[in-house]
């Protein structure tokens, strides 16, 4: 008898132990949910001039996906090869650089121009844009334009409603045939933009402006070899 | 710059904001610089009655800001949907400030209006007495408020271009104080101009002499806060000697030098001070040194615009 009651309560602990351990598990998993949507992200761009040709191919596609007027662009591919070394090829992207502390957020005063609240994107609402055109003198990289089609201001918003949406990453990433372009989420530390940044010398265009841009540049350096 | 990597191409190509912004900049300066200025001689001469100079300044106050607005609307991309600046609000937009600004004071200048021209109204719109009579209890205080708006409104057009990052010439703690000056020469100008000609007061008379007597040191002051926007570009580093190549080159430097320097400053000196006592009470002399400093003040604006946009870094 005594046998058969200690094996219950042996068996009743085990169920209550596992029930236990389970709703533990559970919170666990919750927690790491939790935190997972608490890190919110922080979505960044490489540039790498070591790789780039300057084809262009990445203008083309951007203008292709976000429908951008012709003759005006969110991305553009600048030659700053050096006239006297024509043989060493040198590009820049100039683009939205997505400060942190966007001076073009700051300036709206619509909120036309402001940063996404689940992506934290910098991006627009063509609807709410007067075309006070304050953020485009307010924007310090001057990557900043009136659309001619929707007369809102635009810049590179990482595809947010067009590729970005449909889970893809950026139309230049994708039509880069160089990988001269990396985009991914810099709060993720597994990621692989963050991988590339870890092992590369990367720059951001003009930091003295103090605006935190998300863009990272990885310049040509000739080591002297 | 030596970076090891940069782009030196942007979208807006130079120029982002045209000659409707300044326009307007002037025109803020004119409206709140002529209020503070009718308003202080009031408080300062314990006035009663409605002068000559508070009229024009009720007259000019409210005219300019609305002719103004109309620049600032027409400079819009979307003109038409120009409300959404009002329903939308971002306070740490300096725009979005200055609108909400733009909105008491309207309205202020509007009463101002009403309490200079309050016998006139009174005769040809009986049934708005009673309006006026209970305006006319707060009418110290009012106006008291209404002046603190006028600098404001000075002010805060010079703050709206200075936050500008880009523009090293913009980019100074100078620029709103400068505006609030050279606000105060349009204000004087306008004032005896159209207090003169439209209410035919005496060049004369009190309120003018007073008039004539600030222009000289707002003048100064004006001259100086240039000389220290200039010298702080000199002495500014490499941001600075970009932005100082716009007083020296291209079209701009010229608005400069002979529009807000040669006639802002030089001509109405001259005229005043050089050619002896009965030139300088002259008629004459009273319209064009008048006219030549609304001009003045106007090129400068212009000037800080346009060669402020064009000097970027
Ligand atoms: S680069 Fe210009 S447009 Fe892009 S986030 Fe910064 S200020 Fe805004
Ligand atoms: S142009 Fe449009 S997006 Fe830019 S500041 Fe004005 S309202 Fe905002």
């Amino acid at each position: 008898m005594g046998n058969k009651n200690d094996r219950r309560t042996f068996l009743k602990g085990i169920g209550f132990g596992s029930v236990l351990l389970s709703t533990m598990q559970y919170s666990l998993s919750a927690n790491e949910e939790n935190q997972k949507v608490d890190k919110s992200p922080h979505y960044g761009m490489v540039f790498d001039q070591n790789k780039c040709v300057g084809c262009t191919d990445c203008e083309n596609a951007c203008a292709e996906i976000n429908l951008v007027p012709k003759g005006q662009k969110r991305l553009f591919v600048q030659d700053k090869t050096d006239q006297n070394h024509t043989d060493e090829k040198r590009y820049v992207r100039v683009s939205c650089q997505q400060c942190e502390e966007a001076p073009c957020v700051q300036a709206c005063p619509t909120n036309a121009s402001h940063r996404d609240s689940i992506t934290n994107i910098v991006t627009m609402n063509a609807d709410d844009c007067i075309g006070c055109k304050y953020c485009i003198v307010a924007c310090p990289y001057d990557v900043r334009f009136i659309n001619e089609e929707t007369k809102a201001a635009e810049n590179c918003n990482f595809c947010l409603n067009s590729n970005f949406k449909e889970g893809k990453k950026p139309a230049c990433v994708e039509a880069c045939k160089y990988t001269a372009l990396v985009f991914g989420d810099l709060n993720d530390e597994t990621s692989y933009i963050n991988k590339l940044l870890r092992v590369k010398d990367s720059v951001r265009m003009k930091p003295g402006f103090g605006t935190k841009p998300s863009l990272r540049y990885i310049p040509i350096v000739k080591l002297g070899v | 710059m030596n970076e090891s990597i940069n782009f030196t191409v942007g979208f807006t190509e130079g120029i982002g904001w045209h000659w409707p912004i300044a326009v307007y900049l002037l025109l803020a300066g004119i409206s709140g610089g002529a209020l503070i200025l009718a308003l202080a001689i009031r408080f300062y001469k314990k006035q009663t009655e409605n002068t000559a100079v508070y009229k024009s300044s009720a007259l000019i106050s409210c005219s300019t800001i609305m002719l103004g607005m109309v620049f600032l609307v027409a400079d819009l991309e979307k003109p038409f949907v120009f409300w959404k600046i009002l329903i939308n609000y971002n306070f740490s937009s300096v725009m979005s400030i200055g609108v909400a600004a733009i909105s008491v004071y309207i309205p202020l200048t509007c009463v101002i209006v009403i309490y200079a021209f309050e016998k006139e109204i009174k005769s040809l719109f009986g049934f708005l007495s009673p309006i006026i009579d209970l305006l006319k209890i707060v009418r110290s205080p009012l106006e008291g408020v209404t002046v603190f708006f006028a600098v404001i409104i000075c002010a805060y057009t010079g703050f709206l271009i200075s936050i500008l990052v880009r523009f090293p010439m913009l980019n100074t703690a100078i620029l709103p104080a400068l505006f609030v000056v050279s606000g105060l020469s349009v204000g004087v100008a306008s004032l005896s101009l159209v207090s003169h000609k439209l209410f035919k007061e005496d060049m004369h008379s009190g309120d003018m002499k007073i008039l004539h007597k600030v222009e000289w040191p707002i003048m100064f002051v004006e001259v100086m806060f240039l000389s220290m926007l200039y010298v702080g570009l000199l002495v500014g580093g490499a941001s600075g000697h970009v932005a100082i190549e716009g007083f020296h080159s291209g079209v701009w430097a010229n608005v400069f030098w002979f529009g807000v320097v040669g006639i802002g400053f030089i001509l109405p000196l001259v005229l005043n001070f050089a050619l002896g006592k009965k030139m300088s009470n002259s008629l004459a002399v009273f319209y064009t040194s008048g006219l030549s400093s609304l001009v003045g003040v106007f090129c400068l604006r212009l000037f800080i615009v346009y060669a402020g946009q064009i000097f970027s870094v």
